[in-house]
């Protein structure tokens, strides 16, 4: 390429090119954290308010006669299942089981889980060590067994299911705590607090929790998938949300009985599992990004 | 110049086997194991402690659901259950440790002989899945990389995210509607023992497989595509070895990527744990007569030893896995293995 | 000269005459576009660089003296626009497809970079990184490609080069791999070599000593070395000429003694007064340059260093462009220093 005019190639570079550059890259970063949003938003909204606005007939007690309805039928737009009771119905109330179970464990693991972390990272030496080699003892142990024995141990229920996914949930959670408070707690700020004082609840509450609360809930977020898919397994074994109320899981569950036959009863629980996991996922990890400056 | 780099070599050789010998790497194995003891005890324990916990009797299971009382007694008495908890359990503890595992109690067959059948199919599940993973994972991260933000990258990156929020029996759901079902080419279940029909063991753990590897390939791709990238835009040495004039692939792969694969090396050996509990659930859609199953059956049946057996397995598996991933660490990172000047 | 046999060019490959002209860079510049700004890096940039000469391109952080070379050898990000010409003995480099541009990288033109042990595959031996080189460049066997890479060495004065051969790294001084990363650039005796901070980040001792070798070198084999650097009495020890930028442009250029005796752009002195001298008294402030550099992406009308400079009046909005005012001497200033002047003194920023 021989000399080009400057006066050319300059102007085709200026304003008007780049500034579209960058009104598309705002977007993108609006659109990417704002649709999972939405469908978060939307997710929990009609698994929530669904049963109480919408005309949905029962989940359970449904009659013999109407079972393996098909998609459209009036009255039951998804058709119904093996026992006849409205899968829509099912879905919506399985999902307000499924969505309740994981934002209970989530809330469990960060309080929970996060305060032990953070003490055991703070006060170091061999409180520490103990804590540590507790948690280190929970997470060796295959923790689908360790679910499913503690399911086992308390019954199949909801409340139970909780207990039964926080045992897994707050040894992770309390180790990322842990290491994050570590790396706070090196910090300045911190030493100063500490040399000025200021006991040891105060130092954690108002300057170690504000620090690592961030990473924190990005690993929450990240683990409502794992977790809702941990409660689908248990209900797929027959531990957690008991039949016949239904969860995305058991209804897998029970769709797979009928796998060749009714494929459908199958896939619609999945889908709705797929749709969340990826909804929180994609929360979980543009906010990060987002947050992190990328 | 040929003489001087083989002594080069068998030197370097001799040399690697006695620092192995004396060095920090057989220092790190041992304290390893020395911690990895009292954990595995603790584990054993709280084993121990949730299957006494759960309800429900174990000599009755035993016996069977029709047994009459005194023959309930019978079993519980031949099998030792009526003895103390914490007898029971140094009972076991010592047999452990002599190597007999016991026997369970609702088949009386010797745990280690059920082992015996059932670690081989956990152990091909878990190799292949293990394998498959990494040989999807690596070329769709590496054709990723090559072009941030074009075709390829964005269509794996989709992929790979949508499949990373699909559970893994769902996937293995899929699969069997897929394969089996509408087009009747993979069995659905059933395991085919190697030694009976190679090809048909292959292709009866096909589907159980790709259930348990395709979610890790996608966890690894998007990992590496992240670390990968990164490197390519602000390593130094990959601006060296653009300026060489090294070609695109070239730097992806020998500079990139052999940086990169420390940090992937530590990510799948703390998957170990994932992939090995992934089994359960997958053993029991298949129908695969493995570990995950026996032990998930032994919970079941309050089968002590069976699932005391499986737990151990397991657990020693991860604190395993988690070993061999730092002393491969001490082995490929020359920062390591030759130490610092 | 034993030297240059031994070091052994491929054949058919002409070395420059002395006082060729091998590098030709008319009116370079580069931009980049960031957000919704365009940042002008480097801003018609024009000079020449004979074969076994050193030029020094002296410039603050920003002054766009790095991107300017990294444009002639295609290493800018993809956001870059590059336009002007720079031509390698006959070829034209911008514009220059990739394909083409990396048949020449390492081979005609090549560069050392800042910081030799970010600069080194910690996972590849120091010997596999230059026979890789090697080896892009043109087809040789393993063998002979090891052998190169050992006399490579050699002629970098890397002690026990046999040795060090199959060495990583982090097993080498700062020193040493700086020599490695030099013996890199020079496998296939490139015509250009480019020196982007290659002594910054070592001690002075070994700065000196890898500022003798590369003269050495370029004695013995002809090679054309451009210093890219921030330390002028780095150019005024070993550069044949010296251009200064600042702000993305030229604003100097100049053998370096006449540059050195005849300071013209008030920007150089002030650079030259800035270094603190082993005569001044202890604890006296040290001089600096007022103000800070001016932000590429919105740069001011007229000469880029008038918020700063001390000479500047009404007529500095129009930029002065750069000209050979004296013989091998251009300057981009309406208000040149004379010999002997000082920097007109000033007690608080002008305007």
């Amino acid at each position: 390429m021989a000399i080009v005019d400057p006066s050319v190639t300059g102007a085709a570079l200026t304003p008007d090119v780049a500034a579209r550059g960058a009104r598309w890259a705002r977007i993108r970063r609006r659109l990417v954290v704002g649709v999972p949003a939405a469908v978060v938003g939307l997710l929990l909204l009609v698994c929530y308010l669904g049963p109480l606005v919408l005309p949905l007939p029962a989940p359970v007690g449904g009659s013999v006669l109407e079972t393996r309805l098909p998609p459209g039928t009036p009255g039951h737009l998804l058709g119904t299942d093996v026992n006849g009771n409205d899968v829509l119905s099912r879905l919506v109330y399985g999902g307000r089981s499924s969505l309740t179970v994981a934002i209970a464990v989530n809330v469990i693991g960060v309080v929970l889980g996060g305060l032990v972390g953070a003490l055991s990272g703070y006060l170091g030496g061999r409180a520490d060590t103990i804590i540590m080699r507790a948690l280190d003892v929970l997470i060796a142990f295959p923790s689908l067994v360790l679910t499913i024995a503690i399911a086992q141990i308390l019954g199949p229920s909801l409340p139970n299911t909780v207990l039964a996914l926080s045992a897994f949930a707050v040894p992770a959670i309390a180790r990322i705590a842990r290491s994050a408070t570590l790396r706070v707690t090196t910090m300045p700020f911190v030493q100063a607090a500490r040399l000025a004082g200021s006991p040891w609840w105060r130092v954690l509450l108002r300057h170690i929790a504000p620090n690592i609360v961030p990473q924190m809930l990005n690993f929450a977020l990240l683990g409502m998938g794992i977790v809702i898919v941990t409660e689908g397994a248990l209900s797929f074994l027959g531990l957690g949300i008991p039949a016949p109320a239904p969860s995305w899981g058991n209804m897998i569950f029970e769709g797979q009985q009928s796998l060749s036959a009714v494929p459908l009863l199958v896939l619609w629980p999945s889908l709705a599992l797929l749709v969340t996991v990826l909804a929180f996922n994609m929360l979980g990890e543009n906010l990060r990004d987002e947050m992190s400056g990328r | 110049m040929a003489v001087i780099a083989g002594t080069a070599t068998a030197g370097e050789r001799q040399g690697l086997l006695g620092r192995l010998a004396e060095s920090p790497l057989a220092r790190l194995v041992l304290r390893r194991v020395l911690v990895a003891i009292p954990l595995l005890l603790a584990v054993s324990i709280l084993t121990f402690v949730l299957l006494e916990l759960i309800p429900g009797d174990p000599a009755q299971v035993a016996a069977g659901l029709d047994a009459t009382p005194e023959e309930v007694e019978n079993v519980r008495r031949s099998l030792g259950l009526d003895r103390p908890a914490p007898e029971r359990y140094l009972g076991w503890l010592g047999g452990f440790v002599t190597g007999d595992l016991g026997v369970s109690n609702v088949s009386r067959r010797g745990v280690v002989t059920m082992l015996g059948e059932r670690l081989p199919v956990t152990l091909e599940l878990v190799v292949l899945a293990f394998v498959v993973s990494l040989l999807i994972a690596i070329p769709a991260a590496l054709l990723a990389a090559r072009k941030p933000g074009g075709i390829a990258d964005r269509a794996i990156m989709v992929v790979s995210m949508t499949l990373l929020a699909v559970p893994n029996y769902v996937m293995a759901l899929l699969l069997v509607l897929v394969f089996a079902v509408a087009l009747r080419s993979l069995p659905a279940i059933g395991f085919v023992p190697i030694g009976e029909d190679p090809v048909g063991n292959l292709r009866s753990v096909t589907l159980p497989v790709l259930a348990l590897a395709v979610p890790l390939a996608c966890f690894y791709a998007r990992f590496l595509r992240g670390d990968l990238v990164e490197q390519m835009n602000s390593a130094d040495y990959v601006e060296t070895a653009r300026a060489k004039g090294v070609g695109p692939w070239r730097v992806l792969w020998q500079h990139a990527f052999r940086n990169s694969s420390f940090g992937l090396l530590t990510l799948v050996g703390l998957n170990v744990g994932g992939l090995i509990g992934g089994t359960v659930i997958i053993e029991q859609i298949f129908a695969m007569p493995g570990l995950g199953l026996m032990m998930l059956n032994g919970v079941g049946s309050l089968d002590v030893a069976v699932v005391q057996a499986c737990v151990f397995i397991f657990a020693a598996t991860a604190v395993l896995a988690n070993l061999v991933v730092d002393m491969m660490y001490a082995v490929l990172d020359p920062r390591i293995r030759y130490g610092h000047r | 000269m034993t030297a240059t046999a031994s070091t052994g060019t491929g054949p058919g490959v002409r070395r420059a005459a002395r006082d060729d002209v091998v590098l030709s860079v008319r009116d370079l510049r580069v931009l980049f576009s960031r957000g919704g700004s365009t940042v002008h890096a480097v801003t018609g940039l024009s000079y020449e660089l004979r074969a076994g000469r050193m030029l020094a391109i002296i410039g603050e952080s920003g002054s766009g003296k790095s991107v300017g070379v990294r444009a002639l050898m295609g290493l800018l990000p993809p956001s870059a626009r590059v336009t002007g010409s720079a031509t390698l003995a006959g070829t034209e480099l911008v514009g220059l497809d990739e394909t083409t541009m990396r048949g020449l990288r390492g081979r005609d033109i090549a560069m050392v970079f800042q910081d030799p042990t970010r600069s080194l595959n910690p996972t590849m031996s120091v010997g596999a990184q230059i026979t890789e080189a090697i080896r892009t460049q043109r087809r040789t066997t393993r063998h002979e490609a090891e052998e190169r890479a050992v006399e490579l060495l050699k002629l970098v004065r890397l002690p026990a080069a046999e040795r060090r051969v199959h060495e990583y790294p982090h097993q080498l001084s700062g020193g040493m791999r700086q020599r490695v990363m030099i013996a890199i650039a020079l496998a296939s005796n490139p015509k250009v070599l480019i020196a982007d901070e290659a002594t910054t980040a070592l001690d002075v001792t070994t700065q000196a000593q890898i500022m003798e070798l590369l003269v050495d070198l370029q004695d013995r084999l002809g090679t054309a070395v451009v210093l890219i650097s921030h330390d002028l009495g780095l150019a005024a020890s070993y550069a044949d000429d010296v251009l200064v930028m600042y702000a993305g442009r030229a604003v100097e250029k100049a053998g370096t003694s006449t540059l050195f005796r005849h300071v013209r752009m008030p920007y150089t002195k002030a650079l030259l007064g800035a270094i603190p001298q082993l005569g001044t008294p202890a604890h006296s402030m040290l001089t600096v340059i007022g103000g800070h550099p001016p932000d590429l992406a919105a740069i001011p009308r007229g000469c880029p260093f008038r918020p700063r400079c001390p000479r500047a009046t009404d007529a500095c909005v129009e930029t002065p462009p750069l000209v050979e005012h004296e013989p091998a001497h251009a300057y981009a200033c309406w208000h040149p220093v004379g010999d002997g002047e000082a920097l007109a003194p000033r007690s608080e920023e002008e305007r």
